[in-house]
């Protein structure tokens, strides 16, 4: 079971000094430990980039045996922002809304949430509404989307509610009409995730010198002075954080609920990018402009995180890395 | 009237972690308005839960008519009798069961070994392997690049393996775990060495048996991720015959709910022959949710029990990742 | 020696055992095949007794597969995964399996001389089911699943695209004559005031459109009929021309006053908004409840409404339907050159070209297949699938096929079929129709629900009395009997996938733009039109000069 030095040569790897090598010989325990997990990452992660070679051959006319697949180069692109390219422009705009809308909804319901969680000083029911609150994370989209549309349906208990309480006249077609539907993937996450979101902001909080509590409220700050000025800050290095992060995830507004719930009528509101890729591919047989806006998204997606993290260097924050 | 409030609140029972101040009127209503909206908090997050339970619960024809709450007008096992004798979901449990097993435990096994052997400082490929697995969690090729390369050039297709294979490792759980184990005393590792334990010897029987709350934590991320997973089969899964062996219970589920309003075709003009014949085939909204209760349940008893660990997990995976 | 004579004994009982074996009928070994059909449906119970006689005589058994979701999406899927199940429906994306060479050519297997049967049911149609290939080569890759009929054509009810309206209204009015726009939504109003709720306290809708997916044709369709044209899908063409002038309708100007019109009732509390966000099953709903008095529509599309309210005895609120057409004053100044207007939403049967099974190219039998359907387009085995078991589904008098009236009931009932129908599987398969013409029971019907007998048998006290009041003696009298069909067949067959983008687009604008001119101040109308039409000429003019292209090569190739 021991490894020669060719094999790792021939992995790419220079090992120049006899001491390393000497070094690495005797580690062939913990190479044997990461090496194969390193190969298949190779395959599942790295490979799949093979796939976007399909993005500058012909293979708008299905993947079909019999056709013939000439370079195109990057007409696939051209088609996306071009004049055909409307579906994909209209993709763009709805991942950055709905990304936009989840990460402030998102952000500041967790931060509330932590802000009252983090307040309440019996453990036992504390704990309560935190098993609570994480519930909805372990329920699958699936689950979670049909429930909304019992929730949400036009004879649902919401519009029961507004139209009980005299807030609407008749009710609102939160589901088919595509301009609720930014916000109600917004509302549908925040339900999902609020709880689980709070973790890091509570661990954030507790971990706040309590002798800074203390000496507030010796200067006479209420509840909220003391929220204001020691909850507050003491969870502005996280909040930065996860901000930067989630700006980093920013094409990432998501497919799952986009794609069960986003049928017909909404289509323009509920499109994201990763839809667009999956209808262009599967419904209209055009792989090479779907594989083109996979990449698209991709490459943005880096040039983001790269970017996000960055700025999270230059703010003297622990790194991403 | 207002002094002597105050001074009744001074004098109330304080718990031991409180700061004995003098207290304004915000602080004695705060806790109260507090638990009053957590209170609403949970009755929001649960709702559509129970709500679900008490349609399952229903009698088919009377949930036809909508409008049940918390508790089923008409009660009736009917679902839950029928769902029973489903053998397609029968075979649906036991596919996503075995397939969420053997994720899990091969997921365990390769992370914490990689994690063991990348949070050893001695050993020199720990910075390049390193890299080469976080770039992972900065980009993805996307939908159907990695469509077109699992499927197509692997040939994962129509398998039970599809479900397996490609979900072997995640990035971040491995930071996870790294990010334990580092944490862990060094002289750990020192002492076993220096008794002549092997690499392997060490892992296995000092760190891997110390990382038990961490591999909880993780073991619950990869079997909630591969429980409640729909797509791999929508995308992998295309002949019939393998469909209905190999479809997932959250898969299994979209199908029903689907087939309850969708019916998907393009053409406006099918013949009036064609049409005639041709019923909409509808699952009731009962027997859905019989459906929906029986695939959350396992991930919804097991979680709570968690909690303490996936917190942890969370927290540890957030500040490294 | 003995032991010899035992073992040469016992070698000669195995050759004798396994001699039958060797020499039986290859096509007997039990196969199973893999069928997928492109609609939503159900599988037949294990014990469905159609589905066993066809394994006892051709020793085959199936295994099916239905359309879950989005039909194109499932496809592609397919496509991408080159799997394809052994009988292939693609439903109405049919042209994108062909296109992905899933199906085999069925001329390799079908020829007058092995299958006289299909070549006879095919050949009158030949020219419109027989394409060519890029070689250049005769290819059939489907055989219709309906529309190739024998003997004169049987209408006796609407079954495609119209205005329809409550017999009840028509009732309370007095059995006017309705042929214009104006004259329906007078009818529709004036109901709706002297009427407006039902026995319930329900409120009733005046006229709604269903516009949800691939049926928004109720919101987009109506101008060619109001232009006296049957379906075309969304092209009128005027087929007095030479050159089958192909337009689309949309964006001419002789489409404005049937959305006028619909802005007008609209604002007459007619139409609801809610309408152009209704989904599929609350559209059903509403039907089935009565409360919609009109609605341009297809009579299959609204069907499980049409039983729903049989079901519940409200014949008084199942629909008839009319052939409405512009009055000339509505179009006038604006008819294209030389067209006048006559009411013809009755079409010729026209074969359902390209729908049905085909054989896909992963099938290790296709001739057995080929060899089946040639024996079951038998009358024999077309008798079974259509009217079951004599005896047991429906008895016979004096070379009458005939059913009791609980009989033809449980022939409606779905849990029934499962059990003794073999729906899954014939109604992609090819088939007959039409009038029986040979054989035994010549001059019955192919199907029970056209048997005149049948008919009769079913028809309610209600609307025998709409009828007589009328003096109609059937339903499709209300419209004027089919014309004969134009050499391209009807347009909406069409494969639009070369304009797959402009198509999607043109119709994506009027999705959007038409509901918001039905809703619109009536004062900006003209103004919103205008914008309308700028905004869809561009891929108006590409779709429909494709379709000009499209239909005459059909034109060429069936007139040869």
């Amino acid at each position: 079971m021991k490894k020669s030095p060719n094999k790792l040569e021939s992995m790419g790897l220079t090992v120049n000094k006899r001491s390393t090598l000497k070094t690495l010989m005797s580690q062939w325990q913990l190479m044997l430990m990461s090496i194969p997990v390193l190969l298949y990452v190779l395959v599942f992660n790295y490979g799949p980039l093979f796939g976007w070679s399909y993005a500058f051959y012909d293979y708008n006319n299905g993947l079909g045996a019999k056709a013939k697949h000439p370079w195109i180069g990057w007409e696939s692109f051209e088609f996306l922002f071009g004049r055909k390219g409307k579906d994909f422009i209209r993709s763009l705009r709805n991942t950055l809304g709905m990304s936009v809308i989840n990460l402030v909804l998102g952000t500041v319901s967790a931060i509330l949430l932590a802000i009252l969680l983090n307040e309440v000083r019996n453990r036992k029911f504390k704990r309560t509404v935190q098993t609570v609150t994480y519930l909805p994370h372990f329920l699958s989209m699936v689950i979670v989307v049909s429930m909304a549309q019992n929730i949400f349906a036009s004879d649902g208990p919401i519009n029961q509610l507004l139209l009980g309480l005299g807030m609407a006249k008749e009710p609102i077609p939160f589901l088919s009409d595509g301009r609720y539907f930014w916000g109600m993937t917004g509302v549908i996450n925040v339900w999902k995730e609020v709880g689980w979101n709070t973790i890091i902001y509570i661990s954030a909080m507790t971990s706040i010198d309590p002798s800074l509590y203390e000496a507030a409220a010796i200067d006479g700050a209420g509840r909220f002075q003391r929220i204001l000025h020691v909850t507050l800050p003491g969870i502005k290095s996280t909040f930065v954080i996860l901000l930067i992060m989630n700006i980093g995830h920013l094409l990432e507004a998501g497919f799952e609920i986009q794609y069960l719930l986003g049928y017909g009528v909404v289509q323009d509101w509920s499109e994201t990018i990763d839809v667009f890729s999956f209808r262009y591919a599967f419904k209209n047989d055009m792989y090479s402009v779907a594989t083109a806006s996979s990449m698209f998204k991709s490459v943005v997606g880096i040039i983001l995180l790269v970017g996000a993290n960055l700025i999270a260097k230059k703010l003297d924050e622990d790194t991403l890395l | 009237m207002r002094a002597s409030k105050k001074q009744s609140a001074a004098t109330l029972n304080i718990p031991a972690d409180a700061i004995i101040v003098p207290k304004k009127r915000q602080d004695v209503v705060f806790p109260i308005v507090n638990a009053i909206i957590l209170i609403i908090l949970m009755a929001i997050t649960l709702y559509p839960v129970i709500n679900t339970v008490a349609y399952s619960f229903s009698d088919d024809i009377d949930a036809l008519r909508g409008g049940i709450t918390v508790y089923p007008r008409v009660f009736s096992l009917h679902s839950y009798d029928k769902l029973i004798n489903d053998s397609q979901l029968y075979r649906a449990f036991l596919v996503t069961a075995s397939k969420t097993i053997i994720i899990t435990v091969l997921n365990l096994v390769l992370t914490s070994m990689l994690a063991f052997a990348l949070s050893r400082k001695e050993y020199p490929l720990r910075k390049p392997i390193t890299i080469i697995l976080v770039l992972t969690m900065y980009f993805n090729a996307g939908i159907i690049p990695t469509f077109l390369w699992v499927g197509k050039k692997l040939g994962l297709m129509n398998v039970y393996w599809v479900y397996i294979i490609p979900c072997m490792f995640s990035c971040f759980n491995m930071i996870v775990l790294r990010t334990y184990i580092a944490g862990l005393p060094e002289a750990l590792v020192e002492s076993a060495r220096i008794d002549g334990a092997s690499d392997f010897r060490t892992f296995w029987q000092i760190i891997f048996p110390l990382c038990t709350p961490v591999l909880a934590t993780v073991a619950l991320f990869v079997a909630v991720g591969s429980w409640n997973s729909w797509f791999e089969t929508k995308l992998y899964i295309q002949k019939g015959k393998n469909l209905k062996a190999l479809q997932t219970l959250q898969y299994y589920l979209q199908s029903q709910l689907q087939t309850a309003g969708n019916s998907g075709s393009n053409a406006a003009g099918a013949t009036a022959d064609a049409m005639k014949n041709k019923d909409a085939v509808t699952s009731t909204v009962a027997f859905r949710s019989a459906v929906t209760v029986v695939s959350s349940i396992p991930i919804l008893v097991v979680y709570p029990f968690l909690q303490k660990y996936f917190v942890t997990g969370m927290v540890l995976g957030s500040v490294k990742g | 020696m003995m032991r010899k004579l035992l073992s040469v004994l016992l070698m000669l009982a195995l050759v004798i055992a396994l001699v039958p074996a060797a020499f039986a009928d290859e096509a007997l070994e039990p196969i199973t095949l893999t069928v997928f059909r492109g609609d939503p449906g159900e599988a037949p119970a294990e014990d469905n007794k159609i589905y066993k006689l066809i394994e006892e005589k051709f020793g085959v058994k199936f295994d099916f597969e239905f359309l879950v979701g989005d039909l194109d999406e499932k496809l592609g899927l397919m496509i991408s995964g080159e799997d394809y199940p052994d009988l292939f429906d693609g439903g109405n994306s049919a042209d994108k399996i062909i296109q992905a060479g899933a199906l085999i050519n069925l001329l390799d297997y079908v020829n007058p001389e092995d299958t006289p049967r299909l070549w006879a049911h095919i050949e009158p149609q030949k020219a419109r089911l027989i394409e060519k290939d890029e070689d250049g080569n005769d290819v059939l890759y489907i055989i219709p699943n309906y529309g190739l009929t024998d003997g004169p054509q049987i209408a006796n009810e609407v079954g495609g695209p119209a205005f329809f309206i409550q017999k009840q209204v028509l009732a309370w009015a007095g059995y006017p004559q309705i042929h214009t726009l104006d004259e329906y939504f007078d009818v529709i109003e004036k109901f709706l005031e002297a009427n407006p709720t039902n026995a319930d306290g329900q409120p009733y809708t005046g006229f709604a459109i269903l516009c949800e997916d691939w049926r928004h044709f109720c919101l987009i369709n109506p101008v060619q009929h109001l232009m006296g044209r049957p379906n075309d899908g969304e092209v009128l063409i005027d087929v007095s021309t030479d050159d089958f002038h192909t337009e689309t309708f949309i964006d001419k100007p002789y489409a404005k006053p049937y959305y006028q019109k619909l802005n007008e009732e609209y604002h007459k509390g007619l139409i609801s908004a809610d309408t152009f966000v209704m989904s599929y099953d609350q559209y059903i709903a509403d039907l089935s409840n009565g409360t919609v008095l009109g609605m341009f529509d297809q009579a299959w599309d609204f069907g499980n409404a049409t039983a729903a309210l049989r079901t519940a005895g409200k014949d008084e609120n199942t629909y008839v339907a009319l052939g409405l057409i512009y009055d000339e004053d509505d179009v006038e100044g604006v008819l294209p050159e030389g067209w006048t207007i006559e009411e013809h939403y009755l079409n010729g049967s026209l074969p359902n070209v390209r729908r049905g099974f085909g054989i896909s190219v992963n099938c290790e039998c296709p001739e057995r297949i080929v060899a089946m359907w040639e024996e079951m387009l038998s009358n024999e085995w077309q008798l079974i699938f259509n009217w079951g078991i004599e005896g047991e589904d429906y008895y016979v008098e004096d070379g009458r096929l005939l059913m009791t009236e609980e009989q033809y009931k449980q022939t409606q009932d779905q849990e029934w079929q499962k059990h003794n129908k073999a729906r899954a599987f014939f109604e992609s398969s090819p088939k007959k129709q039409g009038w029986i013409l040979d054989g035994e029971y010549e001059g019955n019907c192919w199907e029970p629900g056209n048997q005149p007998e049948i008919v009769k048998g079913l028809m309610t006290e209600y609307d025998q009395k709409f009828l007589e009041a009328y003096g109609y003696s059937k339903f499709a009298d209300f419209v004027n009997p089919p014309i004969e069909l134009a050499p391209y067949g009807e347009a909406w067959q069409i494969d639009y996938t070369p304009v797959n983008v402009d198509h999607t687009e043109f119709l994506q604008i009027q999705d959007k733009r038409l509901p918001e001119l039905i809703m619109c101040d009536p004062a900006d109308f003209d103004a919103k039109w205008d914008a309308f039409v700028e905004e869809i000429t561009p891929s108006a003019t590409a779709f429909g000069d494709f379709m000009q292209q499209a239909v005459l090569e059909e034109v060429a190739k069936v007139l040869g």
